[in-house]
């Protein structure tokens, strides 16, 4: 039987989820990075259904109350998630970086060839 | 690239933010030093009449559409530099701060192959330029850490007054630090064995307009470029050879 405690997580996972997945199936959140929500909502399903699992986690990390192992999982997942979204802002970054730069380069010579072209027009 | 059938070997790169009270004196006074250079302005994304400014003094401009800070607005300079053929690159401040009737003692040895890049800087010889307490020693505190990580005396990494020939133009247009540059381009020099020399100039103060440094700032800055130094030195480091190879 679950107590109060793991079954609010566990039906807070269950919304996590369904909102991940409809959030992908609009389109609005990619597959690939909709991949660490799932992952850590599944855990979030999956640990508090099976009360051995979450018990031998519990063991294993040395927890007196098995479920506030759900609150490390959580924690973890959320660390990973950011970390992760900060790689893709650091790649995000350099790549606007390099775009910007390019579009400077470009419209500068887009407005040497207009010139050019001014130039041989009003010959 | 069919540049190098209208431009020339030399170029000026002056980068730009909100610089239209100083870039005109600025400008005029570079292309009266080096009026073999051609004159490139960045505009790194200037909510005032930079542009305008630049343009009326004579200069080419490259508008950024956005502001990217002074390293991505330098590195499109060494960009264009390296993709229209240009020898020789050097950077001036827009503010003034440098000197533009030193341009030619440090590009001498430049030119001379004496060194791939030579930067300007102020405190070789005492020439009279007063810092801030602070700063002072937080420059002195960075040039004493460069110098031991690159077991070369460097007396003034901060200074952005340098000039390049055409090896640390490729390799700059590659590797050049977004932002803060300056001293972490040293120990990138020393990693891909480029030979940066400095040459004793005067600096000023700025002729106009705002400077961006605040206290909270220059720690930032301080921080910032520490870490990007140490953790540069656990990368493999990339070769001013290989850039040149790559192309």
């Amino acid at each position: 039987m679950l107590d109060k405690f793991s079954l609010a997580i566990l039906l807070s996972a269950v919304g996590v989820l369904v909102i991940v997945l409809e959030l992908v199936r609009q389109r609005k959140l990619e597959e690939g990075y909709s991949l660490l929500w799932l992952a850590a909502g599944f855990l979030l399903v999956a640990l508090p259904l099976s009360r051995r699992a979450l018990d031998q986690v519990a063991g294993l990390f040395g927890v007196a109350y098995p479920p506030s192992v759900l609150f490390l999982v959580g924690f973890m997942a959320i660390t990973l998630l950011l970390l992760y979204f900060s790689t893709v802002i650091t790649r995000l970054n350099r790549q606007n970086r390099e775009a910007a730069q390019r579009l400077g380069l470009l419209q500068w010579r887009i407005r040497e060839l207009e010139k050019k072209l001014e130039e041989i027009a009003d010959r | 690239m069919t540049g190098k059938t209208f431009l020339g070997r030399l170029l000026v790169v002056i980068p730009a933010y909100n610089e239209e009270a100083s870039l005109g004196r600025v400008i005029a006074n570079v292309r009266q030093s080096a009026p073999e250079a051609d004159v490139l302005v960045i505009n790194d994304g200037s909510t005032d009449r930079t542009a305008e400014v630049a343009e009326t003094a004579g200069a080419r401009v490259i508008t950024l559409p956005f502001n990217l800070g002074i390293g991505a607005a330098m590195q499109t300079g060494f960009l264009f530099a390296r993709d229209f053929g240009y020898d020789f690159a050097v950077q001036v401040d827009g503010d003034g701060q440098h000197d533009p009737r030193e341009i030619p003692d440090i590009l001498a040895p430049v030119v001379a192959g004496e060194a791939d890049v030579a930067a300007g800087a102020r405190y070789i010889e005492d020439r009279g330029y007063i810092t801030p307490g602070l700063r002072r020693f937080g420059i002195v505190l960075l040039a004493t850490a460069i110098s031991i990580i690159t077991r070369r005396r460097v007396t003034d990494p901060t200074s952005g007054f340098r000039a390049s020939n055409r090896k640390a133009i490729c390799f700059c247009a590659l590797h050049y630090p977004s932002d803060y540059p300056e001293p972490e381009s040293v120990v990138l020099f020393r990693q891909a064995r480029l030979k940066m020399i400095e040459v004793p100039v005067t600096m000023n103060p700025r002729y106009g307009g705002q400077s961006s440094i605040t206290p909270f700032r220059s720690f930032y800055y301080m921080v910032k470029v520490f870490l990007a130094i140490l953790i540069g030195l656990l990368r493999r480091a990339p070769r001013a050879q290989e850039v040149l190879d790559a192309r």
